[in-house]
Formats: structure tokens, C-alpha cells, sequence
């Protein structure tokens, strides 16, 4: 769909999110595993000149439509901590995904919390909800993809 | 209310900033990755090197949260820049996960998104308001309206005659001139930091898994550096 015609271009969605995390290859496992994210693109400081200028690597993980959704990416100078950000959400893709992701989490080890994690957000009587931590401590929330 | 002044470390400075543009030369890039070159630790980033695209269990991002000292004065960033609409501010309520701690949240939405970005303000038990790392997440992403290249471009073009000034972009995330910086995904992008140095990128035209085979066929990323 184009842009509407004589008004000024606005955000349509939330398209993706670059998350700083410690060790790389540990959240990697974790989302892969968790999720089914597919691995599509390395952005290292030997691959990629701003890579290279901002000592950081950027790993990129496609939901398997567009190029890229979630990004982890490690600083090699700075230490990440969870002072900027609360929660982010995903949206699993049907019912059967949200009962995967959840026998997953927990054949993982991974403490589950019921319901969405900040009180005030909207639900409904027919979504599920729930919330986990990653490696980094970072909150994840995992809510049920409404379908009318 | 008074926001302390803090810019979080990973924030480029302006003169930086200025010289930033040269990532679209593939000459200042090729500069850049000598070392590698000459050490032979060079390697591609290019997807179809790596790429294996399958359904993930993941639709989409449904939400974000990040933590902001000014809830109005973030609202009025978002609104004046992204278009984002407000949709409700809430009441205090308790912190989800630190007793003691409240919080005070601002819900935004976007054209095709409801309620997709939460502004929260955090006090700690004392009732000051805390001060965001910048060190959680490296940027995030919203589509713009039409999704095409242009579109990208125009919401740049407005910004920018608004007073609103990039840190990086107008930029493909690709190798071809004039406005790749030889990075992965095609989008088209500009970013700007929010008041609280929050790093926000306004995009357009990613590649998707069904156009990036018709863009680039089997030449292999080595060869788009």
C-alpha cells in the first residue's frame, strides 16, 4: 500500500529490534532454539566497515519474511545492562506456536511467568499470555497472535 | 519536570556523526576493512551466505518498552517525528518485577500498530525517576508508511526540514550506490535519537525472503562487499 497522498509520512509498525547481549553465541542458541529464528546475516568488525568503527557485532535473525526482525548485537568495549528497556513482545504466529515455544521454555529451564508483564497493557479474554527472561536478563513476553 | 543530562556511551558524537556518510563509499569502506583484507580475516556479511529462511514460531514484534524521564516530553518526539499517535497514559502502578519500584506508563501507536511502543517512566522507592543506560538495546526499527524506497526518503526529507537531524542516513543497508553503506537488508534507513539518546530508525523496503533471490540471484555476497 502507498503512503497516503498530501499528508506527511508516519511510522506504520514496529518492524524490528537490536538488543545488546554478552555473549553471542549463547543468545543465539537460546533464540534459535526457543523460537525457530533464522539465522540471516553477520555483521562483524572483519565483515562490515561500521561494524568495525563502532567495535560491535551484529547478529541478524529473520520470523521468515522479512531480512531481519530480531538483531543481538555485542559491543566489544561497552558493557550491556537492562537500564533502557522493560519488556519487548512476540507475537507467536498461531496457537500450536504458543504451546511450542511454552513446552520449550520450560523443557529448557526456563522460570515462566503467567500473564502480560506490565499491568496496565491491554488484554483480552481470549489471549494468552506469558513472560521469560533471556540469557541477558532481558524481559521477553510472549502473547498469542489474534487471528478474527 | 527536569531530566538529567546523561549520554550514554554508545552515542556518536557529532563530529562523528558528520563524517558518518563516508560509509557510502566503497572506498572510505574499503579503507576501513584493510586490515582484515590484508590479514586475511576478511569475510563476507552478505545473507546468502548464510541465509536459510524457514517459518520461525514468531509472527512479529508485537510491543517495545523502554524506559524514558519525561513521558511528555517523549510523546511529543514521537508524535512530531514518527507520526506515532497517543493512545493512554496510565496511573502509577507497581513495577513488574522490582519491589518497591513504580512505574508510569505511556502507550503509542503507530499508523498499522496499536499500542506498539510504552513509554515508562521509573521511580525508585525514593520517587525519583531513573535515568535510561542507552545500554540495553542498540536501536529499534519502525516501517514507514507506503514501504518503499521514496518513502523512506520523503519521511527523511520531512524530518529534516522539521528540524529533526539524523545520526546516521538517509542509508541502504546494501552495497549499490549512491546510498548503500555496503551493509545487510536492504531497508532504507535513517536514525535518530530520542531525548533520552534512545536510537531510533525509520525504514523502509526491506528485503523480504521472496524479493532477495530476485534482487541478487546467485551472485554470492563476496562479490557485493
Amino acid at each position: 500500500m502507498n503512503a497516503p497522498v498530501g499528508k506527511p509520512i508516519a511510522a506504520a509498525k514496529l518492524q524490528h529490534h537490536v538488543i545488546y547481549v554478552s555473549d553471542l553465541k549463547r543468545s543465539k542458541d537460546f533464540y534459535m532454539k526457543l523460537f525457530d529464528l533464522q539465522f540471516s546475516a553477520l555483521n562483524h568488525p572483519d565483515s562490515s566497515a561500521a561494524m568495525r568503527l563502532s567495535n560491535q557485532e551484529m547478529h541478524f535473525f529473520s520470523f521468515g519474511f522479512y531480512h531481519h526482525d530480531l538483531c543481538l548485537v555485542k559491543h566489544h568495549k561497552l558493557k550491556m545492562d537492562n537500564n533502557s528497556m522493560l519488556h519487548f513482545t512476540l507475537v507467536a504466529r498461531d496457537r500450536d506456536a504458543f504451546d511450542g515455544i511454552r513446552t520449550r521454555a520450560a523443557a529448557m529451564g526456563i522460570p515462566l511467568r503467567d500473564g502480560r508483564l506490565i499491568a496496565s497493557a491491554k488484554t483480552s479474554p481470549r489471549q494468552r499470555a506469558f513472560c521469560l527472561q533471556d540469557p541477558d536478563r532481558h524481559w521477553i513476553e510472549i502473547i498469542e497472535e489474534q487471528h478474527p | 519536570m527536569t531530566a538529567a543530562f546523561y549520554v550514554p556511551p554508545n552515542v556518536l558524537p557529532p563530529l562523528l556523526q558528520k563524517f558518518a556518510p563516508l560509509l557510502k563509499r566503497k572506498w572510505f569502506r574499503e579503507v576501513v576493512l584493510m586490515p582484515p583484507t590484508i590479514s586475511r580475516r576478511r569475510f563476507s556479511n552478505k545473507t546468502e551466505d548464510y541465509g536459510v529462511f524457514e517459518p520461525s514460531q514468531i509472527a512479529s514484534i508485537g510491543q517495545l518498552s523502554i524506559y524514558v524521564q519525561d513521558i511528555e516530553r517523549s510523546r511529543r518526539w514521537y508524535e512530531n517525528l514518527g507520526g506515532l499517535h497517543h493512545s493512554r497514559t496510565c496511573e502509577p502502578e507497581p513495577h513488574p518485577f522490582k519491589p518497591g519500584w513504580s512505574i508510569r506508563c505511556c502507550y503509542m501507536s503507530a499508523a498499522d500498530h496499536d499500542e506498539c511502543l510504552v513509554l515508562v517512566e521509573e521511580r525508585d522507592p525514593d520517587g525519583k525517576v531513573t535515568v535510561p543506560s542507552g545500554l540495553s538495546f542498540f536501536h529499534t526499527a519502525f516501517e514507514v508508511e507506503g514501504n518503499r524506497l521514496e518513502d523512506s526518503l520523503a519521511f527523511a526529507a520531512r524530518a529534516k526540514a522539521a528540524g529533526f537531524r539524523p545520526n546516521y542516513g538517509p542509508v541502504r543497508h546494501n552495497g549499490e550506490p549512491p546510498l548503500g553503506d555496503g551493509e545487510t537488508g536492504g531497508n532504507v534507513a535513517s536514525y535518530y535519537y530520542d531525548p533520552d539518546y534512545n536510537n531510533v530508525e525509520f525504514c523502509a523496503a526491506m528485503d523480504t525472503i521472496e524479493n532477495y533471490r530476485a534482487r541478487y540471484g546467485d551472485t554470492k555476497g563476496s562479490a557485493r562487499a
